[in-house]
């Protein structure tokens, strides 16, 4: 991720009020996390597994705090317990930025087997634990995307994927 | 030592304004016959009441929150231990109920080899402890509640005997999350949407 889509992000999520971090450190998004960790806005917390960090985002928004998770297709995977309980189940408000691990343009150097692997489960399992989700392969609609689904996360009271590719991410 | 009596002891050292978060266990009934108001997040699933509850503590910094957890559901997820120890929230007390079994259906790993408090140290939670008698549990959570922490408490209890159930209205799932957003909302320190006064 380049320094403008990191810049982006951060701008709209401040817009947004959401100053609560949390991840798991992954490489594709560890320019955005690492410049949330720097920015004294933001409450940067970083969590050992992706379902607590998952049921962590919930408390916090249930409790009012905004917040973000940001995560790839492994740490969905990961979390998909935990997903679906705070979100089919309670309904928690968490807006989710997750790198598109495996999507076309992915050239991170991880085997072709893993990728295909990524490409194939993360939309079928966002939409089995009825999470809605955007891909997001422009950098000319992340701050809208981040917006409507900011906006729609709270509305909706459930999680929501910004799936970060293209040239937002690559 | 049953675990009735521990959260009976409990109850009265619960101020109005602080949360609690039940494991899916008998914890729930239990603590929901006990506490009828205040914020309550009731019957978290395997492995989510640790968390959950560190989650709250970021949006009520200057209250406790209390998990009342169970041993087999912290299993699930031991790794939220590390997160806790990461994060050291001062307002954050783990009690862990640990009955050493699956409800009725044979025994967790702490009837063998497992000890939870010495993997919470090894995490790196500091203030923690493992209680036999009445006597120790209510010191323990006594100092727990005014000190500051994060403080993780195992609390040694015989199996319950008999399955307890909760009223569904308020203790599972939607009805339960209903009830505990209309606590939160009224709670003074809540900064969210949809605040209520009083």
């Amino acid at each position: 991720m380049d320094q403008h889509s990191v810049q982006v992000i951060i701008e709209t999520l401040k817009e947004e009020g959401i100053d609560l971090a949390v991840t798991l450190p992954e490489e594709p998004t560890y320019a955005l996390t690492e410049a949330m960790r720097q920015d004294p806005f933001f409450t940067a917390v970083t969590v050992a597994g992706e379902g607590n960090g998952i049921a962590y985002c919930a408390g916090a928004a249930l409790g009012g705090r905004r917040c973000v998770f940001v995560t790839g297709i492994a740490g969905l995977l990961v979390a998909s317990w935990a997903l679906s309980q705070m979100g089919m189940v309670y309904g928690a408000p968490i807006l989710i930025l997750a790198s598109y691990r495996g999507d076309f343009g992915d050239h991170s150097g991880i085997p072709g087997s893993q990728l295909l692997m990524f490409k194939q489960v993360a939309e079928p399992l966002l939409s089995a634990l009825q999470v809605p989700y955007r891909v997001v392969n422009q950098k000319a609609t992340l701050k809208r995307m981040i917006q409507e689904s900011s906006f729609a996360c709270q509305d909706y009271s459930h999680p929501i994927v910004l799936l970060l590719t293209g040239e937002v991410l690559w | 030592m049953k675990r009735y009596d521990c959260l009976k002891l409990l109850a009265p050292m619960v101020d109005a304004h602080m949360l609690t978060v039940t494991s899916l266990s008998s914890n729930t009934a239990m603590w929901s016959a006990l506490r009828t108001e205040g914020a309550n997040f009731l019957g978290c699933n395997m492995g989510l009441c640790l968390p959950f509850a560190l989650g709250l503590t970021a949006a009520f910094p200057k209250r406790k929150v209390i998990a009342l957890d169970s041993d087999g559901s912290l299993m699930v997820d031991s790794s939220s231990l590390i997160t806790v120890a990461d994060v050291n929230p001062p307002n954050l007390v783990a009690i862990v109920f640990d009955n050493s079994s699956y409800a009725r259906m044979g025994s967790t790993f702490t009837a063998r080899r497992t000890d939870l408090e010495k993997i919470a140290q090894g995490a790196g939670i500091k203030n923690t402890g493992t209680v036999r008698t009445h006597e120790e549990f209510s010191s323990s959570a006594k100092q727990a509640l005014e000190t500051a922490g994060p403080s993780f408490l195992v609390v040694k209890v015989e199996p319950d005997r008999e399955r307890v159930k909760g009223d569904p209205h308020r203790t599972y799932g939607r009805a339960m999350r209903e009830w505990f957003m209309d606590a939160v909302r009224h709670h003074p320190d809540y900064s969210g949407a949809g605040k209520k006064s009083g």
